[in-house]
Parts: structure tokens; sequence; C-alpha cells
């Protein structure tokens, strides 16, 4: 049994009294990679963002190594920097080089020197193909590498999991397969990641568990092959018959 | 780029069209020759001058009468020349000055009310008053009064009197330097005249120096009264009106106002390089300009890096606020200081400034200026600022903090590298109007490059050359810190882009 690293219990998100999310309970493996799908609005975000406090859960724990992140006494400034997240928008801080995006937050928070992270940004930018791009500015990118820049960004800190939003719904077609071929060698490598996605084909294939979120729940939690193949919800074999097709 | 080359002509032609509509289309002229004339005339006078109140009291209901009020007697006199005006009512010993460097006008020969000079002191000052009092009675006793009168009123003689006592305890006096033979500056910049002789005279006899402040006449009461002054020393006559927030020194001159007109004779009309010199070159007199524009630009300097700090701060606060729901005690007198200085004349701020912050200090008055216009400039700051951070994406304060940076870190290196360089011209155009503005500091006596461009104007009753010079320095800079900012501009875009 792999371990668990993060606990989720009773999370519940409201915006006045419109309740997005309700009392909801997972558990996360070390190495999962977690697919969550649902439709428009359901959300998806929300749910995904409160994990990384960018959202502020109404109610509800969200346990790192025995901490509660929603609990007002720990101090989350050593706990949020564990977890990355990569945007729909890429979000590159538009002022700094490609290599100043990646070496900014590691030494900032002196996890290692500017020479260290000088190296390990161009160890990086090797690995995603934009070595060359080290001195350009993100407005000179393409979408396809600004998002691939983003992965690269989080993973400079080191982190213990990855959050995606939606990381390939800005993309034009044909710049999602570098992304998607970046996560799915992320997870081949034993990262653990929650990937919100519409991409149903990487949701088969790279996830090894597949959550559908609906009406404020999660409705169905399975591996990709009892969620696609065997769908029990009536919601969720409507809303796969309504994207697959 | 195609705003800036109209700018030029489009600037000229309204400068014509404001100088025809002035100079050129003057209402229907009205022959002044006697003071039976002066109901229904336009007349010119001196605001707060007794003069004013004359003319305010007697003829200001009668029907057609148009009082024009002028912060000095030489505009008064320019404006006569010009034949804006039929007549300027005023003191005579002014007019007798203005009437010889004027051979175009021409003093009436009926006095219109005689009147007492005399120095003015905040109320209650009484141990200071009898020392004066007694001062005067000494110089009026030893015939020194006389002789200064002989030099400066009869205009025969050549005695001067020159102060004694330069240390010590020391006297602020307060006085409108645009008043020959009272009070003028000489050709080399010293304040010279009959009260300042008598002045130094009394001062002698009391054991103290003193030092002149140029103080824009109907102010000059208001400084007094605030202690920003001892003396008022500016050919003030005594009035009941007066006596109501000030006291009276004895009187040392009277005097009776007169009407003055235009005459028959010429202007003698000066070549245009006569008039260069006479304006600028004569007696070093480019340097009032040269000394103002160092002031204007010092003012300027630390105005903006004030304004540039202060502003900050306020913009910060406020995006905060909007942003995280913190600081909302802070954000609410931000709000409300941004709401008072920006509803309310800059004018009024510095003069609210020096005479109510400041009134009871006596402190420089460039930092006076600097505090005035560098707290207004603040305010505009701000809103340029905070607009400038509004307009920054929320993925990047959000990227900022799924990386765990700090709210400060994100601001610091993130979004305010990107706010400043989107503001930049809204700032520049910031600091630009400042430094327009700053030209309203001789209010507060400063002398900055308008009032020097004033000071010569009061020396040589030329407007068009000393003003024209004002403005096109004025000019100078403003175009040329536009051009600045737009290749600052273009570099940054550059940088990134
Ligand atoms: N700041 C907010 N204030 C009020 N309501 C909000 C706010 N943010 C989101 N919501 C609401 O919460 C619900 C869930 O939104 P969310 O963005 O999480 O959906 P999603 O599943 O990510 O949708 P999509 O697939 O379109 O991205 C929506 O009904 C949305 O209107
Ligand atoms: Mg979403």
């Amino acid at each position: 049994m792999a371990e668990i690293m993060m606990e989720i219990r009773g999370l519940t998100k409201r915006y006045g009294d419109h309740t997005v999310l309700e009392n909801i309970d997972l558990d996360v493996k070390k190495g999962e990679v977690i697919a969550i799908i649902g439709p428009s609005g359901c959300g998806k975000s929300t749910f995904i963002r409160t994990l990384d406090l960018l959202e502020k859960p109404t109610a509800g724990h969200i346990m790192i190594d025995g901490e509660d992140l929603n609990d007002p006494k720990t101090n989350v400034d050593e706990i949020l920097p564990r977890i990355g997240m990569v945007f729909q928008q890429f979000n590159l801080f538009s002022n700094m080089t490609i290599k100043r995006n990646i070496t900014f937050a590691p030494v900032h928070h002196k996890l290692m020197n500017q020479q260290q992270a000088d190296e390990k940004a161009m160890e990086l930018l090797e690995r995603i193909g934009l070595a060359d791009k080290a001195d350009a500015y993100p407005s000179q990118l393409s979408g396809g590498q600004k998002q691939r820049v983003a992965i690269a960004r989080s993973l400079a800190m080191n982190p213990e999991i990855i959050l995606f939003d939606e990381p390939t719904s800005a993309l034009d077609p044909e710049m999602v397969g570098e992304v998607l071929n970046i996560m799915r060698e992320l997870a081949e490598e034993g990262m653990t990641m929650i990937v919100v996605t519409h991409e149903m084909g990487f949701a088969r294939e790279v996830a090894n568990r597949v959550l559908f979120i609906d009406e404020k729940v999660i409705k169905e939690d399975g591996t990709p092959e009892e969620v696609f193949h065997h769908p029990k919800n009536e919601r969720l074999k409507e809303f796969l018959s309504s994207v697959l097709h | 780029m195609k705003k800036k080359k109209l700018y030029l002509p489009v600037l000229l032609a309204v400068f014509m069209l404001v100088t025809a509509l002035t100079g050129c289309g003057g209402s229907d002229s009205h022959k002044v020759t006697k003071a039976k004339d002066l109901p229904g005339a336009r007349i010119g006078v001196q605001v707060g001058t007794t003069g004013d109140s004359f003319v305010t009291e007697n003829y200001e209901k009668k029907k057609g009468t148009d009082i024009q009020r002028y912060d000095k007697g030489a505009d008064a006199v320019q404006a006569l020349k010009q034949g804006k005006i039929d007549t300027v009512v005023i003191d005579d010993q002014v007019a007798k000055a203005f009437a010889e460097k004027n051979p175009d006008i021409k003093i009436l020969d009926e006095d219109l009310v005689v009147e007492q000079y005399a120095t003015v002191f905040a109320k209650g000052n009484d141990e200071l008053r009898e020392k004066f009092n007694k001062g005067l009675a000494a110089i009026k006793a030893d015939g020194t009064l006389d002789k200064i009168t002989d030099t400066w009123i009869n205009k025969k003689g050549k005695y001067h009197y020159k102060k004694k006592v330069k240390n010590g305890p020391k006297l602020v006096i307060a006085s409108s330097i645009d008043f020959p033979p009272y009070e003028s500056f000489d050709g080399k910049g010293d304040i010279v005249g009959f009260d300042v002789e008598m002045l130094y005279a009394v001062t002698d006899h009391m054991g103290v120096s003193v030092e002149i402040q140029n103080i824009q006449f109907d102010s000059i009461i208001a400084a007094v009264d605030a202690g920003k002054a001892d003396i008022g020393v500016s050919g003030f006559t005594i009035t009941e009106d007066r006596k109501k927030s000030i006291d009276f020194s004895d009187s040392y001159i009277d005097t009776a106002q007169v009407m003055l007109v235009k005459g028959s004779g010429s202007d003698g009309a000066a070549s245009f390089a006569e008039k260069i010199h006479n304006n600028f070159v004569k007696d070093g007199r480019w340097h009032y300009l040269l000394r103002g524009l160092g002031i204007t630009l010092l003012i300027t300097f630390f105005a903006v890096i004030l304004g540039i700090l202060f502003g900050f701060l306020l913009a910060v606060i406020r995006v905060a606020y909007d942003k995280n729901g913190s600081l909302r005690f802070l954000n609410y007198l931000a709000k409300l200081y941004l709401t008072i200085v920006r509803g309310t004349p800059v004018m009024v701020q510095l003069l609210i400034i020096y005479y109510v912050v400041f009134a009871s200090v006596n402190i420089n008055k460039v930092f006076v200026a600097v505090v005035a216009f560098g707290l207004n400039s603040a305010a505009y700051v701000a809103e340029i600022i905070r607009s400038g951070i509004m307009s920054i994406d929320d993925g990047q304060f959000e990227a900022g903090k799924s990386l765990g940076l700090k709210f400060h870190t994100v601001m610091i290196y993130v979004i305010l590298p990107q706010a400043f360089k989107n503001v930049l011209p809204a700032l520049a155009n910031e600091f630009i109007s400042l430094l327009k503005e700053t030209s309203i500091s001789g209010y507060i006596g400063l002398s900055d490059l308008t009032r020097g461009g004033q000071t010569i104007q009061s020396l040589t009753y030329d407007a068009l050359l000393p003003l024209g010079a004002v403005a096109i320095v004025y000019l100078v800079l403003v175009v040329g810190l536009s051009t600045l900012v737009g290749k600052l501009e273009k570099n940054l875009k550059k940088n990134e882009r």
C-alpha cells in the first residue's frame, strides 16, 4: 500500500448562499495520477484551487503530513511551496525571462542559490526542449511553450504534488500533444498529480484514478477502466456520452 | 506622434486668439479727465489698496462702472497703456514713479482722498509696536525722515540711509516689493525705497536687524496675523476695516489717491533689440529667470520624490484592501485623503499649508512648497499606480501564491514592475503638470521662474518679453521631458516584447 500524502475530509465551499462543494472526502496516495472530470461549472476548478488555498475552503480539512491547511494555526507558508500548480492560462511572470521565471521562487525560498537554480533551470529547459528560450520573455513564446515552462517552473520547487487546472484547454490543438507528453513522463516518474481535464484520452491512458464531480460531490471514483467502461452513475453515463461523441 | 506635430501650431493659434480677444477687442472706451468721469468708466486698481476700497465704495454700484483689480500696480498701468482700462486709481507717489517711466501716461491734477501710511503689527503685539513708535518719533525729530522723504518722494537730494545694525535680534518684515518709490527691487535685486530706508532707520534706533520677505500685498496682513512676519511695511493706509484685524503704528507719511490716464506722449517706441537688452541684459536681469528656474526645478524635483513615495504607499494600502480586504481602516483614511486633495485646488492647499499648518514655525519656503506640491501630487500618483496594479491579471498573483510567495514579494517583484511600466506615461504627465503647477509658488513669496518673469515685468513695465520668456522656458522643459519619457517607454517595451 502506498502511503497517503493528502487527506481531504468534509471539504465544503460556498459563495454566499451558493454551495459549490459539499462535504468532500478524498485520500490521495503518493504517486497517484488523478484525473477529475465533470460538466462545466460543477466545481472542478474550485476543488483543485482550494487544495492550494487559492480559494479559502468554507469548512473541512486538508491534511498533509498531519498538518491541516485549513487550520488558522498551521504555518501554511511551509506547506504551500510543496504543492505545485499549473494553470489553464499559464500565468508566467510577464516581466521576467523564462529562466528567471523558473529560478525566482526556489532562490527566494532559499532552497538553492542562484547558481544551483540556474543549473537546474537549464536542466529542466533541456528536458522540455526549450533551452534556447532561456533568455526570452513569455510574450515571445507560443501557448504550448509557455505551458511547458509553467510546468518546469513548478518542478523547480521540487513539489510533492502538482495540481493541474485544464492545462491544455487554452492551447491550439497542435500544441496539446507536447504538453500532455511532458505530463505523461512526469506520471511515469512517479509524480503525484491531480489533473482537471477535458482530455478524456489522457484521463483514460495516463491517469490511474478518475473522479467524476457533479452536484457538489464526487459522484464516481474508480480506475479509468471502471469509470469509462463500466459507469454506474446515470449522470456520468450522460456526461460520457456527451463528451465522447 | 501626430499629436506632437500639431502641438506648436495649435498653441500659437490659441495664443494669438487670446491676445486678439483681450488686447484689441477692448470694450468702448470712456474718457476720464476728472473725478466726475469715474462713474461708468473702466477703472484699474491694485487689489487690497486704498484705491481699491475707495473706488469700490464710491463707484462699484454705478451703472457701467467696471473695476479691474490687479495684483500689482504695474499690471494696472500695463492695462491702461494697452487701452484695456480708462484710468488707474493709485497712490500719488506711486503714480509719479509710473508717470516718469512711461511718457504716454499722465496724472490728473485732482486728489481723490488723502490718507496716512503706517506699518502693521499683529493685534496685541503692543510691546513691539511701542518700540517702533519710539524709533519713528526719534527719526522724525532728528530730521532723518525728512531727508528720506526728500530723496524718494520729492526727488531732491542724494541722501540715502544705510542700515547699521545687521546682526543680533532680527525682525521679519513682510512687504510687497512692487510699489515704487516705497519698495521695489533695484537693478541688482536689492530691495530699496522710501519704506525700506524708513524701516532701516527706525529699527536701528530699536537696535535690531531685519529680514524683508517679498509677500503678495493682499497676503501681508494674514502673514503678520499668523506670526509669519513681525511687521508689515508696504505702504499700508490706516483704515477702520484693517484696524479690526491688526494694529497700526503711528503714521509716517501722508499721501493722496490720484488718477492715472493715458496721455498724448509717445511710448518712445524702443526697438526690439533695445527691449531685449532692457528686459534681460541690463543689470543682469536674466538672473531673475535663471534663479527662478533653479527654484522651480528644486521644488518640482523634491515634490516628485515625495509624491512617488507617499503616492506609492497610498496605492499599496488601497490595493491591499481591494485584493485581500486587509487594512480596512487605513484604506478608509487613504480614501478620505484622496477625496480631499483631489477635490480642492492646489493653490488653496498651498496657502493652507503655509498659513495654517506651518503657521507658527519660521520655515524654509521651498520646503513648504515641496510638502504642498508633493502631498498634492501623491493623491494623483496613488490613483495612477493603483489603476496600474489593478490592470495586472489576477493570474500573476495566483501564480506567485502557488509558488509559496508572499503577497508583498509578488507585489514587489512581479506586479509593480509591470504596473509601473503600464502607467509610466500617465505618471510622467502627472509630473509634467506638477512642474507647471509650481508656478503659483509666488503666492507664498517664493521667487520661482514665473515670479522671476513678473519681477522683470515690474521693473521694465513690459509684459510680452519677460512673460514670453517664462512661457518658452516652461515649454522647452515640458517638451523635453515628454520626449525623454517617450524614449524611455520605447526602451521598456523593447526589453519585453
Ligand atoms: N468567486 C466566485 N463567486 C461566486 N461564485 C463562483 C466564484 N467562482 C466560481 N463560482 C461558481 O462556482 C461554480 C463552480 O465553478 P468552477 O469554476 O469551479 O467550475 P468548473 O467545474 O471548473 O467549470 P469549467 O469546466 O467551466 O471550468 C460555478 O457555478 C461558478 O459560477
Ligand atoms: Mg474550471
